[in-house]
């Protein structure tokens, strides 16, 4: 049964990128602030708060982020918790306000993400991320999470023949996308051949096939049916939300070509909304690594395994092709503050959906699909989205 | 062969150079790195077993940037390894240059080594057989 009562009645996000002299709590105000006063929602309305948060405990040093992020924000006193899935953070944040508005506990409720990264050094990031693969058995031998894309990649490559210009072509989508988003953190678009360039980060993948370090914060207001047309005659809603687990390191998976825990939390999210990949008008999904957009394509069926690269070569994912895929420049050239991003792509595909993506506007805009996993494909939640007067 | 393994004794015989793999006592099923249940019949009676140490590379990757803890390590390759005994462990690979990984070939023959790192810590590795 296709969910019936949660709707996104505002959505916004600071800019990512290097925020110098910018806190984790300022980020997150500004990102609540956006959407709530900015879009007429008074903040005495929000009663309860959901939040992703990735790892500021090695970050910023800061634990309990949920409740001092609320009190700064002006959200007082009311219910705040942090929710964590390393990369899917947001989503699964996002998740948990869904299920509280459609169990009928609360009417609105803020779901925010926020995390900043800038503040360790790039080794310092590089360790906390690491937090998010299995410790005792392969971070142990110095396997990183470019690492781990890299052994996904060298699979996809000797079975489907993908190349690793295939890959910076991802890139290059992604860059062009970017450059015309403002709030991106890289703006400016590349070539190929600058794609290409052979730093290597973790063969076979390259400096430009990697996401970046970025600080961030995002903020959505849900709301029920009853209480939307108070905020806007044109709600976002929620009718399918899909989360699966699979296991965290690599060697226990038997195929390292398709991310099972993509696979079945975006059959459960289709199935929830009684839709299947065909009806989406474009796709919303984590490029924490090019190689990991093309399997995400396949993953939630827009394109048979091993035929995503293909789509990319066609241009069918950029933004004028037939199915869009990251409109606004995905992880790779808008960043990634890890807790921040899949509530980020949330504000992506609800401004895609009611048109108000300026140059990024993708020509069809009924139906999204968001796709967010967490560090090396344990964690997934896929959700599904439908204009309210589609 | 009797004690219960534990994760802590897996990780010291990697450290001593006398890897061991889980067995369920249930199905016989042999699995490593360790499971707290068995993937082929749910059970959690678990054993200690010796494997052949021949295996077949499946997939692979170079570091190049590294932990600090491996950096001068690095370039090295980080290898999913498929045992005769029908589990995968993840592993470094010897005996190819790193700045050569085209030269490597999914599928080839591997057999189990140790590799002792600049970090002090000794890795479950394999080389070509």
């Amino acid at each position: 049964m296709p969910l019936k009562n949660t709707n996104i009645v505002s959505a916004a996000q600071t800019k990512f990128g290097a925020l110098e002299g910018v806190t984790l709590r300022e980020m997150f105000s500004e990102a609540v602030d956006k959407a709530t006063i900015d879009a007429g929602i008074p903040k005495k309305d929000i009663q309860a708060a959901f939040i992703g948060s990735f790892i500021p405990e090695m970050l910023i040093h800061q634990g309990h982020t949920a409740p001092l992020l609320v009190d700064f924000a002006g959200l007082k006193g009311i219910p705040a918790t942090r929710h964590e899935a390393a990369c899917a953070s947001g989503a699964t944040a996002l998740r948990a306000a869904v299920m509280a508005i459609e169990s009928g506990m609360y009417d609105t409720v803020l779901v925010a993400g926020v995390e900043k990264m800038t503040s360790v050094s790039t080794s310092g990031a590089t360790e906390a991320l690491a937090a998010a693969a299995d410790d005792q058995f392969e971070s142990s031998i110095g396997l990183t999470f470019p690492g781990v894309f890299g052994i996904a990649a060298v699979a996809h490559m000797q079975k489907y023949g993908t190349t690793e210009e295939d890959m910076a072509l991802v890139a290059v989508k992604a860059h062009k996308n970017a450059s015309t988003n403002p709030l991106a953190q890289f703006q400016k678009e590349i070539t190929l051949e600058k794609a290409l360039t052979p730093r290597y980060i973790a063969w076979p993948l390259k400096l430009f096939d990697c996401s970046p370090i970025s600080d961030g914060a995002a903020a959505l207001v849900l709301t029920s049916n009853d209480k939307a047309k108070k905020y806007t005659d044109l709600p976002v809603k929620i009718i399918g939300s899909g989360q699966a687990s699979a296991s965290m390191n690599l060697c226990n998976r038997s195929d390292l070509t398709s991310f099972s825990a993509s696979v079945e939390a975006s059959r459960a999210a289709y199935n929830m909304a009684g839709l299947e990949a065909k009806d989406m008008d474009f796709g919303v999904v984590h490029d924490c690594f090019t190689i990991a957009e093309i399997i995400a394509t396949e993953d939630i069926g827009f394109f048979k395994p091993g035929e995503g690269a293909k789509a990319v070569r066609d241009g069918v994912t950029a933004l004028d092709g037939d199915r869009p895929i990251n409109p606004m420049g995905g992880l790779k050239a808008v960043g990634h503050p890890v807790g921040a991003t899949g509530t980020k792509q949330a504000v992506v595909a609800y401004r895609e959906l009611i048109g108000d993506a300026g140059p990024n506007q993708v020509a069809k805009h009924d139906t999204a699909i968001v796709h967010n996993f967490g560090g090396t494909g344990a964690s997934c939640v896929v959700t599904i989205m439908r204009r309210g007067d589609a | 062969m009797s004690e219960k393994p534990t994760v802590e004794e897996y990780l010291k015989n990697i450290e001593e150079r006398m890897f061991r793999a889980y067995r369920c006592v249930d199905c016989g099923m042999v699995i490593a790195p360790p499971s707290g249940t068995c993937y082929g019949c749910g059970s959690s009676k678990m054993d200690w077993t010796n494997v052949s140490g021949n295996g077949k590379l499946i997939s692979f990757t170079v570091i190049h940037i590294a932990p600090d803890e491996f950096s001068e390590e690095a370039p090295y390759y980080v290898a999913i390894v498929d045992l005769e005994e029908g589990t995968r462990i993840s592993a470094r690979l010897l005996g190819f240059d790193p700045l050569k990984p085209e030269e490597v070939k999914l599928g080839i023959p591997l057999k189990l080594d140790y590799e002792k790192g600049k970090s002090g810590k000794t890795y479950l590795a394999f080389k070509p057989a």
